[in-house]
């Protein structure tokens, strides 16, 4: 259900063969801005692939996680929560805790959205990635004109996305090549570090992260990965009363 | 096959929280400021949970200590001075590559 807003997009690509140059030209502006971030999502992607294999889980099934949920830090939360045996609801749950973060971007977007057709906006919210996001929001001044706009959007959020499935192709692949005495694991809790302390600003934010933590590890004898669950939770309760 | 179930289940929730806020504000409306302030806080609780349980502990029980918190630390560090991922990732992998090297 991830994937149908995208075909019709695709298809209507082909059957238009008389899209303008303005717009391959700001499709083109879209994905230059991006580039510089491009290798942080190929890298990502990677680690991402690799992990599945180093997990024991299927290729095919990894592979499909970036396509339907496109969000590297819940993926690999859903790999890891199933990999020490918590159920599915759990796993599941985990994954659209660490999303949630989307609804604000969402909530960002609305108004530089809001005069795109219907079928745009169905089809950027699938690509929709932290780092795309800020880009659009960045730039949106440069093009007052919707149409200008979207496919800036588009060249923005496709390419980071492109970069994102080849990343974890080439994982997948070179998974079983890596050494066990790698530990590539670490990966884990070096992604979670690089993606969460360089944007700890507020003092609320950083309460909220210490709370986590030490929720998380108070409950650890908790069975199926419910430390880490009632940990995030606690974090944000806590955090809610820091000012 | 479970992973896949999981990743459909996700993926089907983490587009409708994509599209939630670009097909129902827009105009003027907005969230208000107490769900703004909550969603705010997930990113970094969320993450903090699921590092320290894969950093700290394994399978449960405390991870003995070496390579993984020494890098850690040093990741951590490099986050809180550059304020960048790249940075943070690149000193991370490297310091653990050299410890693991050292036999750590």
């Amino acid at each position: 259900m991830t994937e149908p807003p995208s075909v019709p997009r695709a298809r209507q690509l082909k059957s238009r063969p008389h899209i303008g140059r303005d717009q391959w030209s700001d499709f083109a502006t879209g994905a230059k801005t991006i580039a510089p971030l491009d290798p942080g999502s190929f890298l990502f992607g990677l680690a991402f692939g690799a992990l599945i294999q180093v997990a024991g889980f299927n290729s095919w099934a990894g592979i499909s996680g970036s396509f339907l949920v496109m969000a590297g830090a819940s993926q690999i939360a859903t790999v890891e929560a199933l990999r020490v045996g918590a159920p599915l609801v759990v796993a599941v749950l985990t994954a659209l805790v660490i999303n949630a973060r989307f609804a604000l971007y969402s909530a960002a977007l609305a108004p530089t959205y809001s005069a795109f057709p219907r079928r745009w906006k169905f089809g950027l919210a699938y690509l929709m990635t932290d780092q795309a996001a800020a880009i659009t929001l960045h730039n949106q001044h440069v093009y007052p004109d919707p149409v200008r706009r979207r496919w800036f959007a588009l060249g923005a959020s496709l390419t980071f996305a492109l970069a994102w499935y080849a990343g974890t192709a080439a994982g997948v692949l070179l998974g079983p090549v890596i050494p066990a005495a790698w530990q590539i694991a670490f990966i884990v809790p070096l992604m979670f570090i690089a993606l969460m302390v360089p944007s700890l600003r507020h003092r609320s934010e950083l309460a909220a992260a210490v709370v986590a933590v030490i929720i998380t590890l108070i409950l650890k004898d908790l069975p199926l990965g419910l430390n880490v669950i009632l940990g995030a939770i606690g974090g944000i309760s806590i955090g809610r009363f820091v000012k | 096959m479970m992973l896949f179930v999981a990743f459909v289940i996700a993926g089907v929730g983490t587009y409708l929280i994509r599209l939630s806020g670009i097909l129902m504000l827009g105009g003027d409306r907005e969230f208000p400021e107490s769900v703004t302030k909550t969603l705010r806080l997930i990113g970094p609780a969320a993450l903090a949970a699921i590092m320290a349980n894969a950093l700290l502990l394994d399978g449960g029980s405390w991870r003995g200590f070496g390579a993984w918190h020494i890098a850690a630390i040093l990741a951590i560090g490099v986050a809180l001075w550059k304020r960048s991922m790249g940075w943070t990732l690149a000193v991370g992998a490297a310091s653990f590559a050299a410890l693991l090297s050292l036999g750590l």
